[in-house]
């Protein structure tokens, strides 16, 4: 079973995740990929700090994402399959060798 | 600028990037707070066919610390939408627009008011109309009355107002960032070797003439205060204000609808405590992380704040003109009156009278005593000029905030710190020449405080 956690969005990271998180996307920054109906592109943002209490604040437009915006996954380190999943005001990190390799293949 | 396009990053964001933040004691209403958060820097007030507006897709924030700890207690979340009445026009307004429910007002823009406190979470309406922008005599012929009506009235003697406002920061743009050739003593400047100034000129205001967008509340002392304060001695009475703009941490060009989608948890891209911060104390290399920061994280730009490169700078640019501050300088002492005034606030006991201190916690924020009433007779100079109820303590929309850190920067007030200290003379004269009158649109005596924006039509004028 692949590993995974929800990144809750009141959640504020430490410093020190912060830091392990920004050297992670160095390492893998560029390893977006799609398949099936799984949308992908690089995260725009490295790490940064949540807005205090922000993504409760989703206001109609981001309640619409939720419904039709389409999942996005994030391959941020191939070597180990940690994913990051997007959907509406979520995040979701996986740790799933195999359907990194996919992905990775499927856009190749 | 205080915050316009200071950061790399930012600056290719317009509609998250924050340009000030403004916090006072309210002189019509002593009892209450206003809190203003400008965003959309630089508008050239002709900016059809798609005039100025907020993002949908941006959470915008104002954040209040009343605990000292450079994390917000209160934060009031602003998200707005836009509403299309005929997708198949290419105008803004059909007509004229008379009232915020006209029918030929093509493009308008609401905006819902949150309060979060802890968990508990208010909401104050989802519904709220913003100002249109200034657009002409013949689209918007009442300007003054869609903006009056756009203050809209919340439970408990509170406001909001949401939309355009001509700029109120005023600042010698073009001589600062020319290598701070600042007109009134350009010919003390050293130049380079270049010989370009031989006498004095007057401030020019880079930003008159130009709109901006305002988030604005106007709330009681006791919406943002801890219980018991009520005192200017009272550590109760302070606190910190900042504003943020957060985007969702992916987006995606959606082909099939031509527009960008977005996903994921927001986070924050911009922030914006006390003017210049970004702009001019933290290095290029670290503008961009700063603007993702929370204040409590500011201890990691004391350094910059300690010894701001500015204060080494000029005795350079002005040899022979700073002679006690490059002796400053060249103790390597820190500066510990910056890091007062711009981390921790001013401790009682050095100014008489005042205190605005939040603790030992090194963060950027516009800290507000907010048991100092507005003075009868303000000055524009803030404390440095005698008027306690002016920045640092808060700030005001027409606190010359450029001439006030300028002249802290150069020392004028760090002999509080040091009683050997003596300012040089031209710390206590150093300015970029500007003030209120720099601003042809005059400030509003009443909330949102700001002036009326800057018709397209008339800007610039014919002469």
């Amino acid at each position: 079973m692949p590993e995974s956690d929800r990144i809750t969005s009141e959640a504020r990271p430490s410093r020190r995740s912060m830091l392990r998180g920004a050297a992670g996307i160095g390492a893998a920054g560029l390893a977006a990929s799609a398949i099936g109906g799984l949308a992908a592109a690089p995260a725009l943002a490295a790490t940064g700090r949540p807005a205090a209490a922000a993504d409760k604040a989703a206001g109609p437009r981001a309640q619409r994402a939720d419904a039709a915006e389409p999942v996005v996954v994030h391959v941020r380190d191939a070597r180990t399959g940690e994913l990051d999943v997007f959907r509406g005001t979520t995040q979701f990190r996986l740790r799933d060798r195999d359907l990194a390799a996919r992905l990775l293949q499927a856009g190749q | 600028m205080s915050s316009h396009r200071e950061a790399p990053e930012i600056s290719q964001d317009p509609v998250a990037d924050s340009t000030d933040v403004y916090a006072f004691v309210c002189p019509d209403w002593p009892d209450s707070v206003a809190l203003i958060a400008n965003y959309l820097p630089l508008q050239e007030p002709a900016g059809g066919p798609n005039f100025y507006e907020f993002g949908e897709d941006v959470l915008y924030e104002i954040h209040i610390d009343n605990t000292g700890d450079g994390w917000p207690n209160i934060s009031y979340q602003f998200r707005f939408r836009t509403e299309v009445r005929d997708p198949d026009t290419f105008l803004y307004n059909t007509g004229p627009i008379t009232s915020l429910t006209s029918a030929n007002w093509n493009r308008r823009q609401l905006y819902s008011v949150t309060r979060v406190e802890g968990s508990h979470r208010t909401v104050y309406g989802t519904g709220f109309v913003c100002a249109p922008c200034n657009i002409g005599p013949l689209s918007t012929p009442d300007y003054d009355k869609l903006a009056t009506d756009a203050v809209h009235a919340l439970s408990g003697r509170r406001h909001v107002f949401a939309g355009q406002r001509a700029e109120g920061f005023y600042v010698d743009l073009g001589s600062i960032f020319d290598l701070a050739d600042l007109r009134p003593f350009q010919e003390l400047h050293a130049q380079y070797g270049l010989h370009v100034f031989s006498e004095p000129g007057p401030g020019v205001n880079g930003t008159n003439g130009l709109n901006v967008h305002s988030i604005a509340l106007q709330v009681p002392i006791s919406d943002l205060t801890q219980p018991g304060g009520g005192k200017e001695y009272d550590s109760r009475s302070v606190i910190g204000v900042w504003t943020t703009a957060s985007r969702q941490k992916v987006r995606l060009w959606d082909d099939d609808r031509g527009e960008n989608v977005n996903s994921g948890p927001f986070r924050q891209v911009s922030r914006l405590g006390n003017p210049l911060f970004n702009e001019v104390i933290n290095p290029v290399g670290k503008k961009d992380l700063w603007n993702t920061l929370a204040p409590l994280d500011d201890k990691l730009f004391a350094p910059y704040v300690a010894h701001p490169q500015l204060a080494a700078l000029l005795p350079l640019l002005y040899p022979g003109v700073f002679p006690n501050l490059a002796a400053l300088v060249k103790s390597g002492k820190p500066r510990a009156d910056l890091e007062a005034i711009l981390l921790t606030g001013i401790p009682p006991h050095l100014i008489d009278g005042f205190q605005n201190y939040t603790g030992a916690v090194q963060a950027d924020m516009l800290r507000l005593n907010t048991a100092i009433k507005p003075s009868k007779h303000p000055n524009i100079l803030g404390v440095i000029g005698g008027d306690l109820a002016g920045f640092p303590n808060g700030r005001r929309v027409f606190d010359d905030v450029v001439t006030i850190e300028l002249r802290a920067i150069a020392g004028a007030v760090y002999s509080l710190i040091d009683k050997k200290y003596t300012p040089d003379a031209a710390a206590n004269a150093v300015t970029d020449g500007l003030d209120p009158s720099s601003v042809k649109a005059p400030y509003l005596d009443v909330f949102p405080y700001l002036g009326v924006p800057y018709s397209g039509f008339y800007n610039p004028s014919a002469s």
